[in-house]
C-alpha cells in the first residue's frame, strides 16, 4: 500500500458530534432537568430496554449507552427516565444538519447526532477547519442551545477520534503530519475495525497503544489477520483514504453475513438471507426509502465472490419482496456450493410517491410491519423476531439506531476482512466495529 | 377416429384453441389438443386448467374416436400446408395421429384423450347473452387495469357484477381502477364473479364485432363461468375472494375539471413519458393556473425535462397533480374516445378520467405524491 502523501493536498475533515444528544434535547427543552442526570431510552427505569442516552450527570454514576435500563436504575436511583421521542430529536437533528450545511455541501451524516463534513474547499470562504469547527460549534451553542463536540484532522478516522477526545463541548485540531504522533498514545480500542476480540489478539503482541501498533510489522499483521491486518496498520498511523461522502451518495442498503462454517445447508441459506432481508427492509423503512433493485452476494469456501441482482416491479420497504428476489437470485448458485458468506442488498431507490387505492391486505401488512419497527425501537432489535428466525442465532437483523442515515459503507472498509477469523465472530456478534457500538447520543 | 376436414377450418380452429394451451405445465397432456369426433364434426379443445377453449370444426367423419396431440406440432404442420386442401386424420394405434394431405403423410404421437382433463361446454341454457360488440369493447376498455402481479390475487381478475338487465365490469391493480356498466339481454339476479383478465382477454380475441350476441353461462357452484359463440366455447375458472369495494374509491365530486382532446393529450404526454422513464416515471399535470385554458404536461429528470401545452375547457380551481406516466398513457390509448374529462380533487387525490359521451365508463388513477 503506498502512503498517502500529506501536505498541501491534504484534505481538511470535521467530525462533528453531538454531546448526550437525547439527553441534552430534553434538558434544553425541560429547565427542571438542568443539572440533574437523565436518562433517555425505553419507557422507564423499569423497562426491559436499553439507555439510548445519558446526560453527562448520569455518566458520573456510570450510566453508559447501551446499557440495560435496569442496571442504569440500579447505578442512579435519582435520575431521570424519559422515553426516547425520536421524532422530536429526529426534527433536533435536520436543524443541527442544516447548520453544518451552511459551511459545505460534502456533509456524510453518519447518525441522527454525528456527521462528517469535508470543508477543504470552504476553507478559502470561511477560514481554517479550527475556525469553521468554532463557528459551527457557536452556532450550535447559539441557536439550538446544544453543545457539540468537534475534531479537525485530515482523514475521517483521525477526526472522529479526536472529537471524542474531549467530550463534551471539546474542539481538538490535528495538523497535518501530526496524525501519527496524536493516535499514538491513545489505547487500541480506539482505532476503527478493532472490537474485543482484535484487541484481545492484538495484546499477544503486546499491543496496548495506536502507536504499538503502528511500530509493529505490516508483515505480521497480515500474517495473522490477513489484509484487514494491513488496513490495520495504515489506520494505527492515521492513514485512511476514505471520503466524506455526500449524502447522495446513500445508494444503497446492505447487509453481510459471514458464517461461522461454510455451509451448504439451504434452510440455513435461505433463514440467513431471510434475516438480512428482513434488516434491509427495516433500514428502508428508517430512512423512508424504497428500493427498486436486489442484489445478493455469494462468497464460497474458495473465495469466489458472485453477485446477481435483480429490479422488482416497484420499489418496496418491505421483507418480503426483498427476501423472494433475493432466494431466487441465490438459488440456482449456491446448489452444491459451500457457502462461506452472504450479502443482501438493496439499491436504485424509488420515488416513495406512488398512493395506492385500498389498502386491504397490503395495509395491514404494513400496519404490522410499523407496530414491531416501533418495538424495536423501543425495546431493541430482539423484541419482534420472526418465527423462522427463532433462535438461529443468526445475526440481529437490526443492528443500528433506526434512525441513522442509510448504510454506504456496503463492502467497507475492506472487503475481504472478514478472512479473518476473529472479524467472522465478531460479525456474528451482530456488532459492526466499523460503525461503533452505540455511539454516545 | 378417421376423418378429414378442409386446412383452413382445421388451421383456423387450432388457432383459436392454441391460446388457451398451457406452455409449462408438468402435465404434459395439457401441452396437447384434444381432437374427437362429436355431432359429425371435429371438436378441438385446450387448456390450461384457468381457461379451456373448444372449436368445432366441420368435416366429414368416418370412424368415431378421440386422440390428442401435441398442439404447436398439430397447428404448425396444419398451417404449413396449402389452403383450400383437404386433410384426413385417422388415429392409428396406440396414439398416434396420421395426418394426410395431398401427397404429404405424417405421424404424430400423442397421448390418451382419457388423460385429457374434462372441460365443459355450453350444454346448459344460458344465464344472459350480451352482444358481443358492446362486451368487447368493455372489456379492452377495463381488464388492461388488472394487476399482472400475484401480489393480490385477487386483483388479477375482473369483478363481473350482474344486477338486473345490467352487468358491471371493475379491474383494478391499486393504482388505477377501471369501472364500465353494460347492458345484459336477459335480466339475472345480484351476481358477483371475479373472472381472470387473462381469460377476458382471450375473449376479446375470439369475440367479434358484431351486435350477434355471447351466451353466457354463469356456474359459481363449479366455480366456473362460459362463454359460448357459433362454434366456440370459452371456459374459465374463477377467482376466489373479495374484490376490494371499489365504489367507495371512486370519488363522487371534484374540485377541477379539465375537458381535453384525447389525441392532443397523448401527443402532449409521449415525450414526457421519455423523460419520464429516467425519474420514477412520474409526469406531472398543471390545470390552468396562470389564467390560461391550458393542462400543462410536464416531467424532471436529471437527463433533461420537458413541459408541453394542450388546450382544455376549464372548470374550478387550478391544482397540479402528479401520474405515473404508464397509467395515463394506458387510459387514453384503451379507451375509445374523442375527449376526456379529468376530474380533480387536488394533487393528493384521486384522478378521475371519464370519457366524454360515455357516463357508463370511469377511470380512476392514483397520483404520486412528490416532494416539489
Amino acid at each position: 500500500m503506498i502512503p498517502l502523501v500529506m501536505g498541501a493536498s491534504a484534505k481538511t475533515i470535521l467530525h462533528v458530534d453531538l454531546d448526550a444528544f437525547f439527553a441534552a434535547v430534553e434538558q434544553r427543552d425541560r429547565p427542571e432537568l438542568r443539572g440533574r442526570p437523565v436518562v433517555v431510552g425505553g419507557g422507564g427505569p423499569h423497562d426491559r430496554g436499553v439507555v439510548s442516552a445519558a446526560s453527562y450527570e448520569a455518566r458520573r454514576f456510570g450510566v453508559r449507552s447501551a446499557m440495560p435500563l435496569r442496571t442504569a436504575a440500579a447505578l442512579c436511583p435519582d435520575a431521570v427516565f424519559l422515553p426516547v421521542d425520536g421524532s422530536k430529536y429526529l426534527s433536533v437533528s435536520r436543524e443541527v444538519m442544516a447548520i453544518l450545511r451552511r459551511y459545505t455541501p460534502q456533509i456524510e451524516p453518519i447518525s441522527i447526532d454525528e456527521a462528517f463534513l469535508d470543508v477543504t474547499g470552504s476553507i478559502a470562504l470561511f477560514g481554517d477547519g479550527e475556525r469553521i469547527g468554532r463557528e459551527i460549534k457557536a452556532a450550535i451553542g447559539d441557536e439550538l442551545a446544544l453543545t457539540a463536540s468537534v475534531g479537525v484532522a485530515t482523514t475521517k478516522l483521525v477526526a472522529k477520534i479526536a472529537s471524542e477526545l474531549r467530550k463534551p463541548d471539546g474542539l481538538v485540531v490535528v495538523p497535518p503530519g501530526d496524525e501519527a504522533a496524536f493516535l499514538a498514545p491513545l489505547p487500541i480500542s480506539r482505532l476503527w475495525g478493532v472490537g474485543g476480540q482484535t484487541a484481545a489478539a492484538l495484546s499477544e503482541y503486546g499491543v496496548a497503544t495506536i502507536g504499538d501498533l503502528a511500530r509493529l510489522a505490516p508483515d505480521l499483521l497480515v500474517r495473522r489477520f490477513g489484509k484487514h491486518g494491513a488496513a490495520l496498520v495504515d489506520r494505527a498511523r492515521g492513514i485512511d483514504g476514505d471520503a466524506v461522502s455526500g449524502e447522495a451518495a446513500a445508494k444503497s442498503v446492505g447487509h453481510e453475513h459471514t458464517f461461522d462454517v461454510d455451509t451448504s445447508d439451504t434452510e440455513m441459506i435461505e433463514r440467513t438471507l431471510l434475516a438480512m432481508a428482513e434488516g434491509v427492509a427495516g433500514r428502508l423503512r428508517a430512512a423512508g426509502l424504497r428500493a427498486a433493485t436486489v442484489s445478493v452476494k455469494i462468497r464460497d469456501s474458495q473465495f469466489r465472490t458472485l453477485t446477481r441482482q435483480r429490479t422488482l416491479n416497484e420499489p418496496t420497504d418491505m421483507t418480503e419482496p426483498i427476501w423472494q428476489a433475493a432466494l431466487e437470485l441465490a438459488r440456482p448458485e449456491v446448489r452444491g456450493m459451500r457457502v462461506r458468506l452472504l450479502g443482501v442488498t438493496a439499491s436504485n431507490f424509488g420515488e416513495p410517491g406512488q398512493m395506492g387505492l385500498f389498502g386491504g391486505v397490503d395495509l395491514r401488512r404494513r400496519r404490522a410491519v410499523e407496530a414491531a419497527d416501533r418495538l424495536r425501537r423501543r425495546y431493541g432489535d430482539r423484541a419482534v423476531i420472526r418465527a423462522r428466525l427463532l433462535g438461529t442465532g443468526l445475526p440481529a437483523p437490526f443492528e443500528r439506531d433506526p434512525t441513522t442515515a442509510p448504510e454506504r459503507r456496503v463492502g467497507r472498509p475492506d472487503p475481504e476482512a472478514t478472512a479473518n477469523p476473529l472479524e467472522r465472530r465478531a460479525t456474528k456478534g451482530g456488532t459492526n466495529q466499523v460503525d461503533g457500538a452505540p455511539n454516545d447520543a | 377416429m378417421k376423418l378429414s376436414v378442409m386446412q383452413e377450418n382445421l388451421a383456423r380452429g387450432l388457432a383459436v384453441v392454441s391460446r388457451a394451451v398451457s406452455t409449462r405445465s408438468t402435465l404434459p397432456v395439457l401441452a396437447n389438443v384434444l381432437l374427437r369426433t362429436e355431432d359429425a364434426g371435429l371438436k378441438l379443445t385446450a387448456t390450461n386448467l384457468e381457461i379451456g377453449i373448444t372449436v368445432w370444426v366441420p368435416g366429414k367423419i368416418d370412424v368415431d374416436g378421440s386422440t390428442t396431440v401435441p398442439a404447436k406440432l398439430l397447428s404448425d404442420i396444419v398451417s404449413s400446408l396449402g389452403g383450400s386442401e383437404r386433410v384426413e386424420l385417422e388415429v392409428q394405434a396406440p396414439d398416434t395421429l396420421l395426418l394426410r394431405a395431398g401427397r404429404f403423410t405424417a405421424h404424430l404421437r400423442g397421448i390418451d384423450a382419457d388423460e385429457f382433463p374434462a372441460i365443459p361446454t355450453a350444454g346448459e341454457r344460458p344465464t344472459t347473452r350480451i352482444s358481443q360488440k358492446v362486451l368487447r369493447r368493455a372489456l379492452s376498455e377495463t381488464a388492461f387495469a388488472a394487476a399482472s402481479d400475484e401480489a393480490r390475487p385477487i386483483l388479477t381478475g375482473v369483478l363481473v357484477h350482474f344486477e338486473g338487465d345490467r352487468v358491471t365490469l371493475a379491474a383494478a391493480d391499486n393504482y388505477r381502477i377501471a369501472v364500465k356498466t353494460i347492458p345484459v339481454l336477459d335480466a339475472v339476479e345480484d351476481t358477483r364473479l371475479v373472472i381472470p383478465a387473462r381469460s377476458l382477454t382471450e375473449l376479446v380475441r375470439i369475440l367479434g364485432d358484431t351486435d350477434d350476441p355471447v351466451d353466457v353461462v354463469l356456474a359459481p357452484a363449479r366455480n366456473q363461468v362460459l362463454f359460448h359463440l357459433e362454434g366456440i366455447d370459452l371456459v374459465s375458472r374463477l377467482i376466489d375472494g373479495q374484490f376490494p369495494n371499489y365504489q367507495q374509491v371512486l370519488p363522487e365530486s371534484h374540485t377541477t375539471r379539465a375537458v381535453l382532446e384525447r389525441e392532443e393529450l397523448l401527443k402532449a404526454l409521449r415525450p414526457a413519458a421519455f423523460i419520464a422513464s429516467n425519474a420514477a416515471n412520474i409526469v406531472k399535470l398543471q390545470i390552468g393556473g396562470n389564467g390560461e385554458a391550458e393542462v400543462t404536461v410536464s416531467a424532471n429528470a436529471e437527463i433533461g425535462d420537458y413541459e408541453g401545452g394542450v388546450e382544455a375547457a376549464l372548470e374550478g380551481d387550478g391544482t397540479t397533480i402528479a401520474f405515473n406516466a404508464r397509467y395515463l398513457s394506458d387510459v387514453l390509448q384503451y379507451v375509445d374516445a374523442e375527449q376526456f374529462a379529468l376530474e380533480l380533487n387536488g394533487p393528493l387525490s384521486p384522478g378521475v378520467f371519464k370519457p366524454v359521451g360515455d357516463d357508463q365508463y370511469v377511470h380512476v388513477v392514483m397520483p404520486v405524491r412528490t416532494t416539489s
